[in-house]
């Protein structure tokens, strides 16, 4: 049973709230022209220096998943000095895709060294700990692409880096780490799955935004 | 048998006598006593002995081969090399095949790549014990090139030796670790170095050598081990055994005494007016105290004889006294009388110190937490209160049914309340976790004791037997103890002896009943008391005293019956003699 659509039509929706959740996708995701053309077409004005902030953060972002993370990070500490000291998870996660990059590129002693000038500092730390066992256990192996750590070199993993580094940059400028969009569809799923919960299972089935758009 | 007495035919004579000679040797039969010459000769020659059975002993389950080879072993590890590579030679049986020896000297030198080939030249592995030897080798070598600070060699070694093998990747992701973070030995000098070095190889081999099959690599100290288990079996089999200065020997089995047990009364304590209920040692065992219909309880002192005589005698209770508790320093003692008030008492002065009461109520058991700031106590009105020493009440459980005379124990760790509750169950009330836990049993329950390492729970019930609960995590039943007599009384039993080997029990039948604790068989039935046993207490410093109360207004003090060695002193120490009315013998009197 899902919920009447004649219901939808009392909700009452304004152009600009539709357009600033477009606009906020657009920016979080550095979809640059689109942007320029979208904000002529509808009037919105951007804030200040939006376009450069989000050019640089498409760079960075690109560095990121190529896992050219000293790039990614050499410019995210020229955009701010301290990010990455405030976010020290993000700076071991950006540090070790250097390392993976090393050692998929079979090049073990440089891999070795860089884990012990760069990486080491990090060991100290409790919960730094079992993630940084698993990166030195990589160098183990001949094939890391055939260990049980093979997810490490996955081009998933860059993304969730590149990704927190993303909405880590965000948060940075003051915007939202997470765009309206997400936000919205994250929350419907949510409050489907309270009500299922109160009224029991097969009252409402879980949101799926795939049905949703066939619907 | 040819004998050397007959002179008269000397060489026909000795030639048969050699023949005899050597057929005695072949059934193992040693030379005694015959012609000099010719055993000296015999011995030199050490020839093989012939018709060398497979099976060595009368019970055919030794095999030869294997019974020399550890022995070799054990020579060796005593230091008589010389009389190993003997053994070996004589026997024609050797210790190690020579690849397992050419692998232990290739271990402890250190010699990685030789002692992997070698490895796979002892025939008769299996695959995988092949690969889980050759892993311990590697990390060895591994371990020693990172001490040796040659990292890279050391990953050199991971990634093309250790990896490859495919077994234990929980292993390689543990020792990749070192790598970055290399554990290294204090070496103070080169001569701790190489020692410390010694022993960390030395311990590789005993790795190895439980590694491999028993029949390649001989289990380090087998001969030892077997003979260990000889002599505890023998211990605990023993149903005696009751003294620490029994040593064991190999000369002859095991076997204590019946002399052991305490089965002659020393002592009669004759000083209460009625019938005695309840004994109990404090805790160092200098003292006894007992609890009496007469409404008192006395406070016995051990001398270094193992004499008592009366220290205290405490009154002021109405009623008669039912329970009471040392503290666990033995300083003080509570005692409760039924459903009446509790005290608690200066043990050293016999001073009451505080008289507690709950009003309109009535208190019917009393106990020590292991703390000595507080104290657990049974009111009539089915609940179980805690109590400081103040007497303010610090918590309450409601809702068990304690019986009229109910026992209660805290175990030692403060965290456990043991109760009767309801007729045929025993609480195990987790005062923290507020878990409980039941014994359930199919009879009435009249008493229970507490172990001293407060792992098992000695149960008396109404049908006449005493069972022994382990209540260690789930409760369960281990042993029943009968044969002593219970009808309509309350009975005490309790755990004593050397490492509480034993179970005591009093009797309708006015016996003290005395089991071995592991077989549960009846060792001693002791007549003297002339009426019913109420009590019985076993010296927890001194396994040869044990305590008896009864209806006969007396207490008794047993032991053993053979007394020349512990008394020296005054004359009238002599065995044999029983002992009463000690009032008599030492002049004094009692109230």
């Amino acid at each position: 049973m899902d919920a009447d659509p004649r219901h939808y039509e009392h909700v009452l929706l304004g152009n600009d709230e539709i357009h600033s959740v477009v606009l906020s996708y657009l920016v979080h995701n550095c979809f640059g022209e689109t942007v320029e053309s979208f904000t002529s077409c509808t009037g919105l004005k951007l804030p200040a220096n939006c376009l450069e902030d989000m050019e640089k953060r498409k760079r960075i972002f690109h560095f990121a998943i190529e896992g050219k993370a000293l790039k990614a990070i050499e410019m995210t500490e020229e955009l701010s000095r301290d990010l990455l000291e405030k976010n020290t998870d993000l700076h071991f996660e950006l540090l070790s895709l250097h390392y993976v990059d090393l050692v998929s590129s079979r090049k073990c002693t440089e891999a070795l060294e860089f884990a012990q000038s760069k990486l080491a500092p990090f060991g100290k730390v409790e919960k730094y700990v079992k993630k940084l066992e698993d990166f030195m256990a990589l160098l183990a192996y001949e094939e890391p692409e055939k260990s049980p750590m093979f997810h490490l070199l996955s081009l998933e993993y860059r993304q969730h880096v590149a990704d927190s580094l993303n909405r880590a940059i965000l948060v940075h400028v003051n915007l939202s780490s997470h765009s309206a969009m997400e936000r919205l569809i994250q929350q419907t799923a949510v409050v489907r799955q309270c009500l299922n919960q109160e009224q029991g299972k097969d009252a409402l089935s879980s949101f799926s935004l795939q049905d949703f758009l066939k619907s | 048998m040819g004998g050397v007495e007959d002179e008269t035919e000397p060489s026909r004579k000795r030639i048969r006598l050699s023949h005899e000679v050597l057929r005695d040797l072949a059934n193992g039969l040693s030379i005694v006593g015959s012609n000099p010459d010719f055993s000296g000769d015999l011995m030199a020659r050490s020839l093989p002995i012939k018709g060398d059975e497979e099976i060595v002993g009368s019970k055919g389950v030794i095999k030869r081969v294997e019974f020399v080879r550890i022995i070799t072993q054990a020579l060796y590890s005593l230091g008589y090399e010389n009389s190993g590579a003997r053994l070996q030679e004589e026997s024609g049986v050797s210790l190690q095949s020579s690849v397992v020896n050419l692998l232990i000297q290739q271990v402890l030198n250190g010699k990685w790549n030789e002692s992997l080939a070698t490895l796979k030249s002892i025939g008769l592995l299996d695959e995988s014990i092949i690969k889980s030897a050759s892993f311990l080798i590697l990390e060895q070598k591994y371990f020693e090139l990172l001490d040796d600070d040659k990292v890279m060699d050391a990953l050199k070694t991971l990634r093309m030796e250790i990896t490859p093998l495919s077994i234990n990747n929980a292993r390689v992701r543990e020792i990749s670790w070192s790598i970055l973070f290399p554990v290294k030995f204090v070496h103070v000098d080169s001569s701790n170095f190489s020692t410390t070095r010694a022993k960390s190889r030395a311990k590789l081999l005993a790795e190895l050598q439980k590694l491999l099959p028993p029949h390649v690599m001989i289990p380090d100290r087998r001969l030892e081990h077997l003979v260990e288990q000889a002599l505890i079996l023998q211990r605990d089999t023993c149903m005696f055994h009751n003294s620490e200065d029994n040593v064991m020997s190999l000369y002859k089995d095991h076997q204590c005494g019946r002399d052991q047990i305490p089965s002659r009364t020393l002592q009669v304590l004759e000083a209460h007016n009625d019938e005695v209920w309840f004994l109990q040692f404090s805790h160092d065992g200098k003292c006894l105290a007992s609890a009496s219909n007469d409404r008192t309880t006395i406070i016995w002192e051990v001398d270094s004889h193992g004499d008592l005589s009366v220290k205290h005698k405490l009154s002021g209770h109405q009623k008669p006294v039912s329970s009471m508790s040392w503290s666990p320093d033995d300083s003080q003692i509570l005692t409760c009388g039924v459903e009446e008030n509790v005290r608690r008492w200066d043990a050293s002065s016999g001073e009451c110190l505080h008289v507690y009461e709950k009003a309109g109520y009535g208190f019917v058991s009393c106990a020590w937490f292991p703390d000595g700031k507080s104290m657990c106590l049974g009111v009539n009105d089915k609940s179980i209160c805690m109590w400081d020493l103040e007497g303010k009440e610090l918590q309450c459980w409601k809702g068990q049914r304690i019986l009229k005379i109910s026992d209660l124990q805290v175990m030692n760790d403060g965290k456990q309340i043991i109760s009767t509750c309801r007729e045929s169950s025993i609480l195990l009330l987790d005062v923290e976790a507020k878990v409980e836990r039941l014994i359930e049993e199919d009879q009435a329950i009249t008493s229970f004791s507490l172990s001293r390492d407060n792992r098992f729970l000695l149960v008396n019930l109404l049908n006449q037997e005493i069972h022994l609960w382990n209540i260690e995590g789930e409760v369960k039943l281990v042993a029943k103890y009968k044969g002593h007599k219970r009808t309509c009384f309350l009975i005490r039993s309790c755990f004593g002896g050397l490492e509480e080997a034993f179970i005591a029990s009093g009797s309708e039948d006015s016996q003290v009943y005395i089991w071995h604790r592991g077989s549960g068989e009846l060792i001693q039935a002791l007549p003297g008391h002339s009426g019913v046993v109420n009590c019985v207490a076993w010296n927890p410093a001194n396994s040869h005293m044990l305590a008896s109360a009864s209806d006969d207004h007396t207490i008794r003090i047993w032991g053993l019956n053979d007394l020349k060695m512990k008394h020296k002193g005054p004359a009238n120490h002599c065995n044999g003699v029983h002992y009463c009315n000690r009032k008599t013998d030492r002049g004094e009197t009692w109230l």
